[in-house]
Protein backbone atom coordinates (compact mmCIF):
# COMPACT_ATOMS: atom_id res chain seq x y z
CA UNK A 1 0.00 0.00 0.00
CA UNK A 2 1.54 3.17 -1.26
CA UNK A 3 1.54 6.21 1.36
CA UNK A 4 -1.49 8.08 -0.87
CA UNK A 5 -3.40 5.22 -0.63
CA UNK A 6 -3.64 4.72 2.94
CA UNK A 7 -3.98 8.57 3.80
CA UNK A 8 -6.92 8.10 1.57
CA UNK A 9 -8.47 5.29 3.24
CA UNK A 10 -7.41 6.46 6.83
CA UNK A 11 -7.86 10.02 6.92
CA UNK A 12 -11.45 9.42 7.70
CA UNK A 13 -10.89 6.47 10.53
CA UNK A 14 -7.90 8.54 12.13
CA UNK A 15 -9.58 12.06 12.45
CA UNK A 16 -12.51 10.59 13.96
CA UNK A 17 -10.43 9.17 15.97
CA UNK A 18 -8.77 12.09 17.01
CA UNK A 19 -12.20 13.97 17.51
CA UNK A 20 -13.45 11.52 19.34
CA UNK A 21 -10.06 12.10 21.71
CA UNK A 22 -10.48 15.67 21.56
CA UNK A 23 -13.78 17.10 20.90
CA UNK A 24 -12.36 20.03 19.14
CA UNK A 25 -12.06 20.25 15.09
CA UNK A 26 -8.64 22.06 15.08
CA UNK A 27 -7.28 19.82 17.76
CA UNK A 28 -8.27 16.37 16.12
CA UNK A 29 -6.67 17.91 12.51
CA UNK A 30 -3.62 18.21 14.06
CA UNK A 31 -3.52 14.95 15.88
CA UNK A 32 -4.57 13.43 12.82
CA UNK A 33 -1.53 15.33 11.22
CA UNK A 34 0.72 14.19 13.31
CA UNK A 35 -0.38 10.37 12.84
CA UNK A 36 0.45 10.73 8.96
CA UNK A 37 3.60 12.62 9.11
CA UNK A 38 4.84 9.97 12.27
CA UNK A 39 3.27 7.29 9.79
CA UNK A 40 4.80 8.44 6.71
CA UNK A 41 8.15 8.60 8.31
CA UNK A 42 8.14 4.92 9.33
CA UNK A 43 6.25 3.61 6.53
CA UNK A 44 9.47 2.06 5.40
CA UNK A 45 10.09 -0.18 8.23
CA UNK A 46 6.69 -1.37 8.89
CA UNK A 47 7.25 -4.58 8.73
CA UNK A 48 3.69 -6.47 8.44
CA UNK A 49 4.59 -7.94 12.28
CA UNK A 50 0.86 -6.39 12.71
CA UNK A 51 -1.76 -5.67 10.62
CA UNK A 52 -1.35 -2.31 9.31
CA UNK A 53 -4.70 -1.44 10.82
CA UNK A 54 -3.33 -2.04 14.24
CA UNK A 55 -0.19 -0.15 13.22
CA UNK A 56 -1.67 2.92 12.39
CA UNK A 57 -4.14 3.18 14.66
CA UNK A 58 -1.65 2.34 17.63
CA UNK A 59 0.42 5.41 15.90
CA UNK A 60 -2.97 7.65 15.60
CA UNK A 61 -3.57 6.85 19.49
CA UNK A 62 -0.21 7.13 20.83
CA UNK A 63 -0.40 10.16 19.26
CA UNK A 64 -3.63 11.35 20.94
CA UNK A 65 -1.91 10.16 24.33
CA UNK A 66 1.06 11.86 24.14
CA UNK A 67 -0.78 14.95 23.21
CA UNK A 68 -0.17 15.45 26.83
CA UNK A 69 3.14 15.94 26.52
CA UNK A 70 3.55 19.13 24.23
CA UNK A 71 1.53 22.32 24.91
CA UNK A 72 4.58 23.96 22.55
CA UNK A 73 6.15 21.35 21.36
CA UNK A 74 4.76 21.04 17.97
CA UNK A 75 2.94 24.65 17.79
CA UNK A 76 0.47 25.11 15.43
CA UNK A 77 2.51 27.98 13.14
CA UNK A 78 4.31 24.83 12.53
CA UNK A 79 1.56 23.02 10.38
CA UNK A 80 0.74 24.10 6.90
CA UNK A 81 -2.33 26.14 7.24
CA UNK A 82 -5.68 25.75 5.20
CA UNK A 83 -4.87 21.38 4.67
CA UNK A 84 -7.97 21.14 5.72
CA UNK A 85 -10.93 22.75 4.28
CA UNK A 86 -13.01 24.19 7.15
CA UNK A 87 -15.15 21.25 8.54
CA UNK A 88 -18.51 22.31 8.18
CA UNK A 89 -20.62 22.16 11.69
CA UNK A 90 -23.53 20.88 10.22
CA UNK A 91 -23.61 17.72 12.13
CA UNK A 92 -26.70 16.50 12.99
CA UNK A 93 -27.06 17.10 17.17
CA UNK A 94 -27.22 13.22 18.18
CA UNK A 95 -23.97 13.67 16.48
CA UNK A 96 -22.82 16.15 18.20
CA UNK A 97 -24.31 14.86 21.15
CA UNK A 98 -22.31 11.85 20.67
CA UNK A 99 -18.88 13.07 20.02
CA UNK A 100 -19.33 15.63 23.07
CA UNK A 101 -20.33 12.48 25.89
CA UNK A 102 -17.34 10.70 24.57
CA UNK A 103 -15.49 13.25 25.24
CA UNK A 104 -16.18 13.21 28.79
CA UNK A 105 -14.76 9.94 29.75
CA UNK A 106 -11.50 8.83 31.17
CA UNK A 107 -8.63 9.08 28.29
CA UNK A 108 -8.60 5.49 27.65
CA UNK A 109 -12.58 4.92 27.56
CA UNK A 110 -12.55 7.23 24.87
CA UNK A 111 -10.01 5.37 22.99
CA UNK A 112 -11.20 2.20 23.59
CA UNK A 113 -14.87 3.13 22.36
CA UNK A 114 -13.85 5.37 19.37
CA UNK A 115 -12.04 2.03 18.46
CA UNK A 116 -15.14 -0.41 18.94
CA UNK A 117 -17.59 2.46 17.06
CA UNK A 118 -14.94 2.17 14.23
CA UNK A 119 -15.57 -1.50 14.08
CA UNK A 120 -12.03 -2.49 14.68
CA UNK A 121 -12.42 -6.26 16.41
CA UNK A 122 -11.99 -6.51 20.16
CA UNK A 123 -8.86 -8.42 19.76
CA UNK A 124 -7.25 -5.41 17.41
CA UNK A 125 -8.61 -2.81 20.13
CA UNK A 126 -6.84 -5.12 23.25
CA UNK A 127 -3.87 -5.02 20.72
CA UNK A 128 -3.99 -1.11 20.26
CA UNK A 129 -4.07 -0.21 23.68
CA UNK A 130 -2.43 -3.14 25.56
CA UNK A 131 -5.50 -4.55 28.04
CA UNK A 132 -6.65 -8.27 27.76
CA UNK A 133 -9.60 -9.00 25.14
CA UNK A 134 -11.77 -9.76 27.60
CA UNK A 135 -11.09 -6.29 30.08
CA UNK A 136 -11.78 -4.79 26.35
CA UNK A 137 -15.17 -6.70 26.31
CA UNK A 138 -16.31 -5.54 29.78
CA UNK A 139 -14.94 -2.16 29.20
CA UNK A 140 -16.78 -1.63 26.19
CA UNK A 141 -19.96 -2.89 27.62
CA UNK A 142 -19.63 -0.03 30.16
CA UNK A 143 -19.29 2.69 28.24
CA UNK A 144 -22.01 2.07 26.32
CA UNK A 145 -24.02 1.76 28.64
CA UNK A 146 -22.89 4.85 30.06
CA UNK A 147 -23.48 6.24 26.82
CA UNK A 148 -27.16 4.65 26.47
CA UNK A 149 -28.23 6.28 29.83
CA UNK A 150 -26.52 10.28 28.91
CA UNK A 151 -28.75 9.49 25.48
CA UNK A 152 -32.04 9.06 27.37
CA UNK A 153 -31.60 11.82 29.80
CA UNK A 154 -30.42 14.01 27.13
CA UNK A 155 -33.83 13.05 25.43
CA UNK A 156 -36.28 13.43 28.04
CA UNK B 1 -36.88 5.45 24.21
CA UNK B 2 -35.44 2.71 23.26
CA UNK B 3 -32.12 0.75 24.41
CA UNK B 4 -30.62 0.02 21.13
CA UNK B 5 -29.17 3.52 20.28
CA UNK B 6 -26.87 3.08 17.05
CA UNK B 7 -23.67 4.97 18.20
CA UNK B 8 -21.83 3.42 15.42
CA UNK B 9 -24.34 5.19 12.47
CA UNK B 10 -23.76 8.54 15.10
CA UNK B 11 -20.04 7.96 14.45
CA UNK B 12 -19.55 7.73 10.75
CA UNK B 13 -21.75 10.84 10.07
CA UNK B 14 -19.03 12.74 11.31
CA UNK B 15 -17.92 14.95 8.12
CA UNK B 16 -14.57 14.90 7.54
CA UNK B 17 -12.84 16.96 4.27
CA UNK B 18 -9.57 14.79 3.65
CA UNK B 19 -6.50 17.17 2.56
CA UNK B 20 -4.19 16.20 0.04
CA UNK B 21 -0.89 13.99 0.66
CA UNK B 22 1.47 15.56 -1.04
CA UNK B 23 1.50 19.20 1.43
CA UNK B 24 1.74 16.68 4.30
CA UNK B 25 4.62 14.94 3.21
CA UNK B 26 6.65 18.48 2.11
CA UNK B 27 5.83 19.92 5.95
CA UNK B 28 6.85 16.62 7.41
CA UNK B 29 10.57 16.19 5.73
CA UNK B 30 10.79 19.92 6.57
CA UNK B 31 9.86 19.28 10.64
CA UNK B 32 12.49 16.27 10.46
CA UNK B 33 15.26 18.74 9.06
CA UNK B 34 14.58 21.44 11.54
CA UNK B 35 14.85 18.70 14.90
CA UNK B 36 18.03 17.72 13.36
CA UNK B 37 19.43 20.96 13.03
CA UNK B 38 19.12 21.70 16.62
CA UNK B 39 20.99 18.53 17.86
CA UNK B 40 24.11 19.60 15.36
CA UNK B 41 23.86 23.47 16.41
CA UNK B 42 24.49 22.12 19.98
CA UNK B 43 27.01 19.82 19.49
CA UNK B 44 29.15 22.33 17.17
CA UNK B 45 29.13 25.19 19.58
CA UNK B 46 30.07 23.49 22.63
CA UNK B 47 32.51 21.55 20.44
CA UNK B 48 34.10 24.80 19.28
CA UNK B 49 34.38 26.22 22.41
CA UNK B 50 35.90 23.16 23.76
CA UNK B 51 38.63 23.79 20.72
CA UNK B 52 39.05 27.35 21.35
CA UNK B 53 39.72 26.90 24.77
CA UNK B 54 42.12 24.03 24.00
CA UNK B 55 43.79 26.10 21.32
CA UNK B 56 45.02 28.73 24.70
CA UNK B 57 46.67 25.97 26.03
CA UNK B 58 48.85 25.51 22.98
CA UNK B 59 49.31 28.89 21.65
CA UNK B 60 49.91 30.42 24.81
CA UNK B 61 52.19 28.18 26.67
CA UNK B 62 50.92 28.88 29.81
CA UNK B 63 53.26 28.26 32.90
CA UNK B 64 50.90 27.61 36.03
CA UNK B 65 49.67 24.17 37.02
CA UNK B 66 46.21 26.22 37.84
CA UNK B 67 45.04 27.51 34.38
CA UNK B 68 46.01 23.97 32.76
CA UNK B 69 43.58 22.32 35.68
CA UNK B 70 41.33 25.26 34.94
CA UNK B 71 41.23 24.70 31.08
CA UNK B 72 40.78 20.65 31.66
CA UNK B 73 37.79 21.52 34.41
CA UNK B 74 36.09 23.72 31.31
CA UNK B 75 36.64 21.66 28.74
CA UNK B 76 35.16 18.58 30.79
CA UNK B 77 31.85 20.65 31.52
CA UNK B 78 30.77 20.87 28.23
CA UNK B 79 31.99 17.50 27.15
CA UNK B 80 29.84 15.79 30.15
CA UNK B 81 26.59 18.02 29.40
CA UNK B 82 27.35 16.77 25.58
CA UNK B 83 27.69 13.56 26.05
CA UNK B 84 24.18 13.49 28.47
CA UNK B 85 23.12 15.67 26.26
CA UNK B 86 23.51 13.38 23.13
CA UNK B 87 21.96 10.60 24.58
CA UNK B 88 18.61 11.96 26.29
CA UNK B 89 17.94 13.50 23.06
CA UNK B 90 17.39 10.22 20.84
CA UNK B 91 15.21 9.31 23.82
CA UNK B 92 13.58 11.79 23.26
CA UNK B 93 12.84 11.65 19.80
CA UNK B 94 12.65 8.39 18.86
CA UNK B 95 9.25 7.42 18.41
CA UNK B 96 8.02 4.56 20.25
CA UNK B 97 4.71 4.80 18.69
CA UNK B 98 4.26 1.31 17.05
CA UNK B 99 4.29 0.03 20.86
CA UNK B 100 0.91 -0.83 22.43
CA UNK B 101 -0.65 2.72 24.61
CA UNK B 102 0.53 0.33 27.75
CA UNK B 103 4.22 -0.23 26.91
CA UNK B 104 4.10 3.22 25.78
CA UNK B 105 2.88 5.22 28.26
CA UNK B 106 5.26 3.20 30.75
CA UNK B 107 8.38 3.93 28.33
CA UNK B 108 7.56 7.32 28.38
CA UNK B 109 7.02 7.77 32.05
CA UNK B 110 10.47 5.97 32.94
CA UNK B 111 12.44 8.46 30.45
CA UNK B 112 10.21 11.29 31.76
CA UNK B 113 11.27 10.68 35.62
CA UNK B 114 14.85 9.79 34.45
CA UNK B 115 14.80 13.35 32.57
CA UNK B 116 13.91 15.27 35.73
CA UNK B 117 16.68 13.67 37.44
CA UNK B 118 19.17 14.18 34.77
CA UNK B 119 18.23 18.22 34.62
CA UNK B 120 18.35 19.44 38.14
CA UNK B 121 21.52 17.41 38.69
CA UNK B 122 23.28 17.90 35.55
CA UNK B 123 22.55 21.51 35.54
CA UNK B 124 24.30 21.94 38.98
CA UNK B 125 27.59 19.57 38.21
CA UNK B 126 27.64 21.93 34.65
CA UNK B 127 28.30 25.37 36.31
CA UNK B 128 30.09 24.27 39.50
CA UNK B 129 32.84 22.72 36.98
CA UNK B 130 32.35 25.79 34.96
CA UNK B 131 33.08 28.17 37.80
CA UNK B 132 35.87 26.51 39.05
CA UNK B 133 37.43 26.39 35.92
CA UNK B 134 36.79 29.31 34.95
CA UNK B 135 38.94 30.57 38.30
CA UNK B 136 41.36 28.53 38.22
CA UNK B 137 42.19 29.70 35.17
CA UNK B 138 41.75 33.24 34.65
CA UNK B 139 44.21 33.27 38.10
CA UNK B 140 47.77 33.18 36.01
CA UNK B 141 46.73 35.94 33.98
CA UNK B 142 44.98 37.92 36.91
CA UNK B 143 48.15 37.85 38.95
CA UNK B 144 50.12 39.71 36.67
CA UNK B 145 47.25 42.61 37.20
CA UNK B 146 47.26 45.66 39.32
CA UNK B 147 44.86 44.93 42.46
CA UNK B 148 41.96 47.24 41.02
CA UNK B 149 41.93 45.44 38.15
CA UNK B 150 42.51 41.59 39.30
CA UNK B 151 39.06 42.81 41.05
CA UNK B 152 37.35 43.58 38.56
CA UNK B 153 38.06 40.57 36.49
CA UNK B 154 37.36 38.43 39.18
CA UNK B 155 34.44 40.68 39.72
CA UNK B 156 33.17 40.14 36.21
CA UNK B 157 33.47 36.71 36.09
CA UNK B 158 31.61 35.79 39.35
CA UNK B 159 28.98 38.08 38.41
CA UNK B 160 28.05 36.44 35.29
CA UNK B 161 28.07 33.19 36.29
CA UNK B 162 26.07 33.78 39.79
CA UNK B 163 22.96 35.22 37.22
CA UNK B 164 23.36 32.31 35.26
CA UNK B 165 23.87 29.75 38.10
CA UNK B 166 21.25 31.51 40.48
CA UNK B 167 19.17 33.23 38.08
CA UNK B 168 18.53 31.83 34.79
CA UNK B 169 19.87 28.39 35.84
CA UNK B 170 16.67 27.84 38.23
CA UNK B 171 13.87 30.14 36.59
CA UNK B 172 14.68 27.56 33.50
CA UNK B 173 14.94 24.45 35.99
CA UNK B 174 11.89 25.50 38.04
CA UNK B 175 10.22 25.87 35.04
CA UNK B 176 10.83 22.47 32.88
CA UNK B 177 10.80 20.37 36.29
CA UNK B 178 7.06 21.90 36.79
CA UNK B 179 6.04 20.69 33.54
CA UNK B 180 7.67 17.36 33.72
CA UNK B 181 6.25 17.00 37.37
CA UNK B 182 2.26 17.91 35.63
CA UNK B 183 3.66 15.44 32.50
CA UNK B 184 4.48 13.04 35.29
CA UNK B 185 1.17 12.99 37.10
CA UNK B 186 -0.69 12.74 33.96
CA UNK B 187 0.71 9.89 32.67
CA UNK B 188 0.87 7.90 36.28
CA UNK B 189 -3.19 8.85 36.07
CA UNK B 190 -3.18 7.45 32.60
CA UNK B 191 -1.68 3.92 33.19
CA UNK B 192 -3.69 3.33 36.55
CA UNK B 193 -6.37 3.48 33.51
CA UNK B 194 -4.62 0.86 31.74
CA UNK B 195 -4.33 -1.57 34.56
CA UNK B 196 -6.30 -5.12 33.27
Amino acid sequence: MTFEEIHTTYWPKVYRQCIGYMNDPDIAKDLAQETFIKVWQQLPKFRNESSISTWIFRIAVNTCLRQIEKDKKMPKSELPMGLVAEVSVDNEPEVQFLYQCISELPEIDRIIISLELEELKQKEIAEIVGLSESNVRVRIHRIKEKLTKKFQQHDR
Amino acid sequence: MTDNIDFKQYWKSQSIATPDAKELIKKASQFKRNTLFKLIAANVLLLATSIGIGFVWYYFQPDFLSTKIGIILCIVAMVVYLAFYNTLVPLLLKNDIELDSKSQLQQLLALKEKQRFLQSVLLNGYFILLFTGLSLYMYEYVSRMTLPWAIFSYGLVVFWIAINAFYFGPKTLRKQQGRLNKLINQLKDLNEQLTD
